[in-house]
């Protein structure tokens, strides 16, 4: 019996379930799509396939042989190749192109503890053939584009003789032409009998490249069949399950003067150009799927990271060349790594409070410490951070009291502009609550607050308009109260972009609650 | 004396015998250090000898404050060892080749110590090279610069010239007696020393900048996004590490009375442990003065005993290294 199947797949981590009894069949010489929200599963199944976890029940048949696997190297032994998001992981920088597709032989190999160049060339040749791959041997894997080193590394998973090969997000990256010659190079590897499960969270390629698609929820298999007879709205329906009502909120007024302004900002780490304005009070949104550039946009409106560009403040032009020209006009950021971009871990929450404010707080630049330690005080009981000792130490606090620690040291500064990047990453739901009256306060202040977050419900919830963003560019502007869950995933994942063939409307939400 | 605090502190905490030997370790290991070569050397509790020890530390605290400034802002400076031999010589050249007055013998030193801070944080902070390598080299070139300067030879009063004639100048009393001279009967360079652990070490706790020297080291990106200037912090201590081993390299030439080339070498080594020691100091966990002083103290007793017990100053870099493995493996510690 062809093909590769995995049946009645359980896994759980400590008491939580990940996988209920998955059954998950991949033919010969197919694309399959594995989809679902994030949490839903599908990186546990498929490390489960790779042999980097082991299930608590089930079982792995590959063309008709079952197998138990203990150790990623089984699994390669059985045919299955994975292809991973990151592809830097899996290669060497300063290795030449053909002794990366030859270091898993050359580990592997017992007998021949030395290869010729000869034998190595050519077998390598041949694979970058097959992968549709034109380039020097002798070339450095670190001067190959990223797109020549995802297919490098395909290569070098051919030459384990992989019949069945994960790709893991495999067009974050790529430009369309790059993304396009994947897929003509995947097209044909099928027609070699190479299989391909395909994991993406833009559903109009999968549309175009997938030929059937299991669809994973909360662990269970929610759907499976053929993806030519599923529509994206169908996918996206199963995938999210229950419809999403949105609190029916009061529509926030904002001020109709702008505050905060970009014209032909230029980001270099993602090469795209965003304009964007942010009227006075206005909470402005940020919507994009992870890797879609959400970080590098809000690192740049700081002027983090190389950006170039015009910043507009009030009506007053700026060019910013660092945080602290930035930060001096007003713009302040609570960055996506708050241990590691937005606190002092080893000081106490006191000194982290204050280090924007130590300049009305000294004296001859002698810190005073008793007006520090006030100012502190009066922060922590204003954020409610616990414990609610100025003196405590940044480190032992739980990541929701962080947060508000990171967010209290702008508080009291002239910052008018607040970016805020996935503020509520690993923080619990009373802490996101409370971050969240802050953002409202702030607004209500007439600051100008940009959010940017791949967590749609937040921002269905705290923003008033919502910018999409695809591939580190602004695609579409659109007032909160007029779009929907569905609508928010639809565009991120590479949907229809005029709006015109949309068909998720409120009217169908509402039979959705009530079928 | 160590014992009932001890039990006290084990009940609050199980692993507070190892909390506790943190903290104190260094204190309680100068006390050992001390008793022991009490007991057994004669002459160790001697004002001679306890003056000689402090003259040593001063030197040593010197450097080690300002491998402390480097390494509270994240950086590491190697070239601490020949900037203190370049001070040394470039003092003793004033005023025994040039006849300079106090004023200038004191100046170019510094000036110098200050230029090879600026190289260091050119290389560090401007071309972004790793702070030990860019280091390593300056101490390399810093070295070759003052034995080219003074071919290999020792700079001394009445010292014959390639011409002939001897040097015009000589180390002057008011030079002298920065390194040997007393006041109320305490060396005076253990003044200084004492001044400038105060005046630091005040400025790194209570002011403004201190803090955000501090800030720097500890997370630079956050910093950075907080709007501390850190390029411009790192710079400054890079010239502070600088100055303070010129000042260091002033006071051992007039401690010795002479320019010796290469005088400086040990004091990169002393100067580190001291420092790493001074991590643990009252449990602190980062590098601060009054840390790097009782370091600096550990030390010098220990090389004072050392030297007394007859024990060669080569054998003596197996004891430095040990100390400086220990010291390290502790701060390593309690960063886990």
């Amino acid at each position: 019996m062809n093909g590769l199947y995995m049946n009645n797949i359980y896994k759980s981590f400590g008491t939580v379930n990940v996988l209920n009894g998955v059954n998950f069949d991949v033919r010969q010489g197919e694309v399959h799509a594995l989809l679902g929200m994030n949490g839903a599963g599908k990186s546990t199944l498929m490390k489960i396939l790779a042999g980097v976890l082991s299930p608590d029940n089930g079982t792995i048949a590959i063309d008709g042989k079952e197998y138990r696997f203990s150790s990623p190297a089984d699994a390669k032994k059985a045919g299955i190749g994975l292809v991973v998001q990151e592809v830097d992981t899996a290669l060497f920088p300063s290795l030449s192109v053909y002794e990366n597709i030859a270091a898993d032989e050359i580990v592997a190999t017992k007998q021949k503890p030395i290869l010729s160049w000869k034998q190595q060339k050519q077998r390598a040749a041949e694979l970058l053939r097959r992968v549709g791959l034109s380039i020097s041997l002798n070339k450095l894997i670190r001067e190959c584009t990223l797109h020549e080193k995802q297919l490098i590394v395909l290569a070098k998973v051919l030459s384990s003789s992989a019949r069945y090969i994960i790709l893991d997000e495999p067009t974050a990256a790529l430009s369309e032409t790059e993304t396009k010659r994947l897929f003509a190079i995947i097209s044909d590897l099928k027609t070699q009998g190479v299989s391909f499960i395909y994991i993406s969270h833009k559903l109009k390629e999968v549309k175009e490249i997938c030929d059937r698609v299991t669809i994973l929820r909360d662990g269970n298999v929610v759907h499976h069949g053929d993806v030519s007879a599923l529509s994206l709205e169908e996918m996206i329906h199963y995938m999210v399950g229950r419809p999403y009502t949105t609190v029916q909120k009061e529509a926030r007024a904002y001020s109709e003067d702008v505050l905060f302004k970009v014209k032909q900002l230029h980001i270099a780490k993602t090469n795209t150009t965003v304009d964007l304005q942010i009227h006075k009070g206005e909470i402005a949104g940020i919507a994009g799927l992870v890797g879609a550039g959400k970080t590098e946009l809000a690192e740049s409106l700081i002027s983090h990271t190389k950006t170039a560009g015009e910043w507009w403040i009030d009506g007053k032009r700026y060019t910013f060349s660092s945080p602290k020209e930035a930060i001096a006009a007003g713009i302040c950021l609570i960055p996506e790594e708050r241990r590691k971009q937005g606190l002092f871990l080893d000081e106490t929450v006191r000194t982290n409070l204050t280090v924007r404010l130590l300049s009305s707080l000294t004296k001859w630049q002698w810190v005073l410490r008793k007006k520090e330690t006030q100012t502190a005080q009066q922060l922590v009981e204003a954020l409610q951070i616990h414990p609610p000792f100025p003196q405590a130490a940044v480190k032992q606090l739980s990541g929701g009291n962080q947060q508000k620690v990171v967010i209290g040291k702008w508080l009291k500064t002239d910052a008018r502009v607040f970016i805020f990047d996935e503020p509520t990453k690993g923080i619990d739901v009373n802490a996101k609550q409370e971050v969240f009256s802050i953002i409202r306060s702030l607004a209500d202040e007439g600051k100008a607050v940009l959010y940017l977050t791949s967590e749609f419900q937040e921002l269905l919830d705290i923003a008033d308009t919502i910018y999409i963003m695809v591939d580190g560019q602004l695609v579409k502007r659109v007032s909160a109260r007029d779009i929907t869950y569905e609508q928010l995933i639809y565009y991120c994942s590479g949907g229809d972009l005029d709006g015109a063939t949309v068909r998720f409307d409120r009217q169908e939400k509402a039979n959705a609650v009530s079928s | 004396m160590a014992q009932p605090s001890v039990s006290i502190a084990k009940k609050k905490q199980m692993p507070s015998l190892l909390e506790f030997l943190y903290k104190h370790g260094t204190l309680l290991a100068i006390l050992v250090v001390i008793a022991y070569f009490g007991i057994t050397l004669d002459r160790f509790f001697t004002y001679e000898n306890f003056s000689d020890i402090l003259r040593s530390i001063s030197i040593v605290t010197l450097v080690a404050i300002g491998i402390t400034f480097s390494l509270i802002v994240d950086g590491f400076d190697l070239s601490v060892g020949s900037t203190v031999s370049l001070a040394t010589i470039a003092s003793a050249a004033a005023l025994v080749l040039y006849r300079q007055e106090i004023l200038v013998t004191l100046l170019v030193p510094l000036l110098l110590g200050i230029a090879v801070g600026l190289l260091n944080s050119l290389l560090i902070v401007k071309l972004k090279l790793p702070d030990l390598l860019a280091t390593l080299a300056t101490m390399y070139a810093i070295n070759g610069v003052q034995l080219t300067y003074t071919k290999g030879f020792s700079i001394y009063n009445d010292m014959p010239l390639p011409d002939g004639g001897t040097a015009p100048g000589k180390f002057i009393p008011s030079f002298l007696f920065i390194g040997q001279g007393e006041v109320l009967g305490i060396p005076f360079s253990v003044l200084l020393m004492l001044v400038v652990v105060i005046a630091t070490h005040l400025f790194l706790t209570y002011t403004k900048p201190g803090r955000l020297f501090y800030m720097t080291g500890e997370n630079r990106e956050a910093a950075r996004l907080s709007g501390i200037p850190v390029n411009r912090y790192r710079t400054y201590a890079y010239v502070i590490s600088g100055f303070f081993a010129a000042l260091g390299g002033i006071v051992l030439a007039s401690r010795i009375g002479t320019g010796q080339v290469s005088a400086g070498a040990s004091f990169l080594m002393d100067g580190v442990a001291a420092a790493y020691i001074g991590f643990s100091v009252f449990g602190a966990g980062k590098p601060n003065v009054i840390g790097t002083l009782f370091g600096s103290i550990l030390m010098g007793v220990l090389l004072n005993g050392l030297t007394m017990m007859n024990v060669p100053y080569y054998a003596q870099d197996i004891i430095k290294g040990a100390i400086l493995v220990g010291a390290l493996a502790l701060s390593h510690m309690q960063k886990k």
